[in-house]
């Protein structure tokens, strides 16, 4: 399988410049290495940060209750799913995978086909949550963009749905999903979906002419 | 999949997305523990993991090792210890245990019993455990009290257990 790249431009917080990246639509075993050699090494740090401080683990970040064993044969096993990557500085920056079987809940295109976001996740040093460090912004949003440009070239017209983790649910109500509440059968996480005339707005939205 | 935009464009998105943190499905939501058995066992269990969890953490600062330098030594995963000395629903492997106990030299069956895999026949065993938990505190250096709190517990962890009553 070839790999398209698309060039894109993310946003270095600390300098304020422009950094050129690539979007890849494929997850590689280059990628698979980094999180296991890059993104699990700064999560840790964070951790042991964390635990240096003397920061009770009652307190430490909801998602912190981790089976390391268990993510990493998942994230192993993404090389079998279509997914897209953000690499920039010869480092991956961000992962997605999506799944191009699911149906539409929103009441206007219920059961209609979409893309659904499967996972989506940014590496530890691009998360502004876990403190104050320079870090690349935009790469959430182009996996989200990619995700959507897919559903359009599949011909699911930039119908998108996902499952969202509860700290960037304002970010998908920012960017005109709908919010479609919690899902019982995804630990409560809130499902967004795009609509067609979302996903025209999502897509053109500020495009220069 | 090729998707082409203008620099402009990218950057318009990239300081739209602010301090948002985005993510999305429960593999990015990082997997919870597995299911355990019934509430009172998990609580008596995982009183004893906090004990294990504060001895692994104090019997290596004893020894002046970093998490890395005592994986070394024990031929372990630093990820694994950082778990295992913070994380009280963290249930290790055997290996793991069986090596640790090896480091520090103490019985096998005593820290399996400790880390919760293995069942203790005496109620002094557990006692003892919480007892030594609740006296060390998660700080910097040892402490002369830790020191002396670590000091009881190994002759606690290095003696036999009872023989069965009857």
């Amino acid at each position: 399988m070839t790999v398209d790249v698309s060039t894109i431009y993310l946003l270095d917080v600390e300098t304020g410049e422009s950094v050129e990246a690539e979007l890849r639509d494929a997850i590689e075993q280059a990628q698979l290495d980094d999180w296991q050699t890059k993104w699990q090494p700064a999560l840790l740090t964070v951790l042991q940060e964390l635990a240096r401080k003397g920061v009770p683990m009652s307190q430490w970040p909801q998602s912190w209750h981790w089976n390391w064993a268990q993510k990493t044969a998942k994230v192993q096993g993404l090389l079998a799913f279509r997914g897209f990557s953000v690499v920039a500085r010869g480092e991956t920056q961000g992962l997605a995978q999506v799944d191009l079987t699911k149906a539409s809940r929103e009441p206007s295109q219920a059961g209609k086909p979409l893309v659904y976001l499967d996972y989506l996740e940014v590496a530890p040093w691009n998360r502004p949550d876990f403190g104050p460090v320079p870090r690349l912004r935009g790469v959430g949003s182009a996996l989200i963009t990619a995700a959507v440009a897919l559903s359009d070239e599949e011909g699911f017209k930039g119908r998108l749905g996902l499952h969202s983790l509860p700290q960037a649910d304002a970010f998908y109500r920012k960017i005109g999903m709908t919010d479609l509440g919690p899902d019982p059968a995804y630990q409560n996480l809130r499902y967004f979906e795009m609509t067609v005339e979302q996903a025209r707005t999502f897509l053109e939205g500020e495009q220069d002419r | 999949m090729k998707f082409e935009r203008s620099k402009d464009w990218w950057m318009a998105r990239a300081r739209r997305e602010g301090d948002a943190v985005i993510g999305a499905g429960l593999l990015a939501l990082d997997p919870k523990p597995d299911e355990r058995a019934s509430g009172a066992q998990i609580a008596a269990v995982e009183e004893t993991r906090i004990a294990f969890g504060k001895f692994v953490n104090l019997m290596r600062r004893r020894r002046g090792f970093s998490m890395e330098q005592l994986a070394q030594a024990a031929d372990l995963d630093a990820s694994e210890l950082l778990v295992i000395e913070d994380d009280v629903h963290h249930v290790p492997e055997p290996r793991t245990v069986f090596k640790l106990a090896e480091t520090f030299e103490v019985s096998q069956r005593r820290l399996m019993q400790l880390a919760g895999l293995a069942a203790a026949n005496d109620a002094g065993f557990r006692r003892e455990a919480v007892r030594f938990a609740a006296r060390s505190e998660s700080v910097q250096k040892l402490t002369p009290e830790e020191s002396s709190a670590l000091e009881a517990f190994v002759t606690v962890l290095s003696e036999q257990e009872p023989k069965r009553a009857k």
